[in-house]
């Protein structure tokens, strides 16, 4: 395998040509990530604020080290942000599967009118968050439709607080996020239902496998890949809830309902510490990245020893 | 024990009619063989016996129950699909042991049959392989060791070996046949290849547009075709078929075939009986090319005059095309003499000849 500088090889060209063609992208990346991304390092070691009156970049005329990233661990009104948004997101992201799911698999065979019933369940991804947040602020009012449906269906007089009890206001705020992104999910498992080889599972009725070996002998170990992917991307949305929630509850009663985002809005927009809030914008960062890291060490030594096994 | 028998079936779909009003009966442990140009309804028919399709009409009964709407689970056929559908994210053992496994099979039982079938489809080295890794040819293997081990009466087949190469297509054809006896399985296969069907089948169901065209054994069909298509469908090089008319003159009848010359057949020729049968009416006369000799040109008046135009080697012998009066035929000749392209020569049949009637397509004897 002799290879000199002058000739390179086929796949050595097309790496350059690919690393020439893709510069531009990679230097507006520089751009967006690498600029703030430092600049927000920067700030979130000193004390300053917008109300300074000096520009960010004076910063270090307030240089306090690590002060921000000390109080982080002091801050409870943060880690109780960040315990709500687990538990939101614990809750909601499986639901939403297992419902995505079982819609899919009643959609992979055909009935009458299912175009119709695909275009309905689709539609509650299709709307703004904000706005489904606020049509769900007006039904879960407590003489809204939600408490009289109720009333009407029991015979009692049914008045929930749904938005200004804590436990309610929680309930309220998974049942938007499960009504609007349950779709999602039902598309992105559904795509994966459909890709599994419709002649392996007629293989697998003919030697008499039944539906639930069917499905989790041939369908699942297919819909791995795809599973994950949809796993992944409901968990990172649901840790950034914000819309909904926002214009729901605001957070309270209280601090009640803050999840992580509403807590970095308020800090941002309401106490105006912005050194503070670099701090913690990076600290998650830091948090979801060695996250993602191990997440993405443990699929490629799965796969490694896969193919360790394919080469024997 | 498992015949079948399919009773008028019939399937649609919209106005395309697959299979038209089919009447099959395959005995237990026979090996029949579904044969036909891509489109004509085989694999539709062998669909309809697994339970894959349901026909639009008709009947499909195995040892007389009728199962027509027995889903196709619970009708016990094995089935080697045309492009296997084998698990492949599974072992080569999980595939094996797959149609156990769903049926609840104790391990030991499993571990034992799974180690058998292994040996039979020489794949115990690659037990425990991920089946990705195996090559075409023994995806085949393990496909059929796959269907074979539930041991299914009923084998369907649909067009196993067109994925492989040649070599080793003629292998598994004589494994197969020597799989069927050794299994003692009734076995449907589906094929376009006429060779295949003829080298493998105890009976060929000959298909076309849908229709049943013939049902024999290969020798019947190959000796005896019903009509024209069955007669340019079966045997390679294909039976040349001649456009001619019978001609009687005073008692005595002769078939014209315009500006190449006339036959006349002898007396103790079955074809002469034919062409009485068809006195006066327009004809497709058929000869096998094996069954057609040069002669020089114009040595007796039982020969046709045509042209040589081309001349194709297969091995020891060759395929003579020849020319005349708007005629063309293939005459396979054993390289005993040289021939010269342009040559006018005498060509007469020497062997079995056919005649169909040239409307219908149909024998006439």
């Amino acid at each position: 395998m002799a290879s000199n500088p002058q000739t390179l090889t086929l796949a050595q060209q097309g790496a350059k040509l690919g690393r020439w063609m893709t510069l531009p992208t990679q230097l507006l990346l520089v751009f967006i990530f690498a600029f703030p991304g430092l600049m927000i390092i920067y700030v979130s070691l000193s004390w300053w604020g917008p109300l300074e009156g000096v520009p960010w970049y004076y910063a270090y005329e307030s240089l306090n080290w690590f002060e921000n990233y000390i109080y982080l661990f002091e801050d409870e009104r943060l880690w109780g942000s960040i315990w709500r948004t687990l538990l939101i997101m614990l809750v909601v992201v499986p639901v939403e599967f297992f419902l995505g799911l079982g819609l899919a698999i009643l959609f992979v065979d055909n009935f009458t009118g299912k175009r119709v019933f695909y275009s309905i369940l689709l539609m509650p991804m299709m709307i703004v968050p904000a706005v489904a947040g606020y049509m769900f602020y007006i039904l879960f009012q407590s003489n809204g439709p939600v408490n009289q449906l109720l009333s009407l269906i029991t015979g009692f007089e049914i008045d929930i607080l749904w938005l200004s009890e804590t436990d309610n206001a929680f309930v309220a705020i998974m049942i938007a996020d499960i009504w609007q992104w349950t779709p999602l999910m039902f598309l992105i498992l559904l795509a994966g239902l459909l890709g599994v080889p419709e002649d392996q599972l007629k293989a697998a009725t003919l030697l008499g496998a039944n539906w639930g070996q069917k499905f989790l002998r041939i369908a699942l170990p297919k819909m791995r890949i795809v599973m994950i992917i949809a796993l992944v991307i409901r968990a990172v949305e649901a840790f950034k809830l914000f819309d909904v929630m926002y214009v729901m509850t605001k957070g309270g009663p209280g601090v009640a309902t803050e999840t992580i985002s509403v807590y970095v809005y308020k800090v941002t927009f309401m106490e105006l510490e912005w050194s503070y809030v670099s701090a913690i914008g990076f600290a998650i960062l830091m948090f979801l990245t060695a996250l993602g890291a191990i997440g993405i060490i443990i699929l490629s030594n799965a796969q490694k020893k896969r193919l360790a096994n394919v080469v024997d | 024990m498992s015949s079948i028998e399919l009773t008028n079936l019939t399937k649609r779909f919209g106005d395309l009619v697959a299979v038209n009003n089919m009447d099959l009966e395959i005995k237990d442990k026979e090996f029949v063989a579904l044969l036909g140009p891509s489109g004509c309804g085989k694999t539709t028919t062998m669909n309809m016996i697994a339970g894959i399709e349901l026909p639009s009409d008709g009947h499909v009964s195995f040892d007389g129950n009728d199962i027509t709407n027995t889903p196709m689970g619970k009708r016990g056929v094995g089935f080697v699909f045309q492009n296997y559908a084998i698990f492949i994210h599974m072992t080569v053992y999980k595939n094996l042991a797959f149609g156990l496994e769903v049926s609840g099979t104790p391990r030991g039982e499993i571990d034992q049959k799974v180690d058998d079938m292994a040996k039979l489809m020489r794949l115990t080295r690659q037990l425990d392989w991920p089946a990705e890794r195996l090559s075409v040819n023994e995806l085949q293997r393990l496909a059929i060791g796959r269907s074979a081990i539930v041991r299914p009466n009923i084998f369907l087949l649909d067009e196993p070996l067109s994925n492989l190469d040649a070599a080793f297509r003629a292998e598994m054809r004589t494994e197969l046949k020597h799989l069927q006896h050794e299994l003692e399985q009734t076995m449907v296969y589906v094929t376009h290849d006429q060779l295949e069907a003829m080298s493998m089948a105890d009976r060929i169901a000959i298909m076309d547009m849908g229709i049943l065209q013939q049902y024999g054994s290969p020798i019947d069909v190959y000796n005896r075709p019903e009509n024209s298509f069955v007669a340019r469908f079966i045997g390679a090089p294909s039976m040349n078929l001649l456009d001619g008319r019978i001609v009687g003159t005073n008692g005595s009848t002769k078939l014209d075939f315009g500006d190449i010359g006339n036959l006349t057949p002898d007396g103790n020729d079955p074809l002469a009986q034919a062409c009485q049968n068809a006195q006066n009416s327009n004809v497709l006369f058929g000869v096998r090319p094996e069954d057609l000799k040069i002669q020089p040109s114009g040595s007796s008046d039982q020969v046709l005059s045509v042209k040589v135009t081309f001349i194709e080697l297969i091995g020891p012998r060759s395929i003579i095309h020849v020319e005349g009066g708007g005629h063309q035929l293939k005459v396979v000749s054993d390289n005993q003499e040289t021939i010269e392209i342009g040559t006018p020569v005498g060509i007469a049949p020497t062997g079995r000849t056919h005649l169909f009637d040239a409307d219908s397509g149909q024998r006439v004897e």
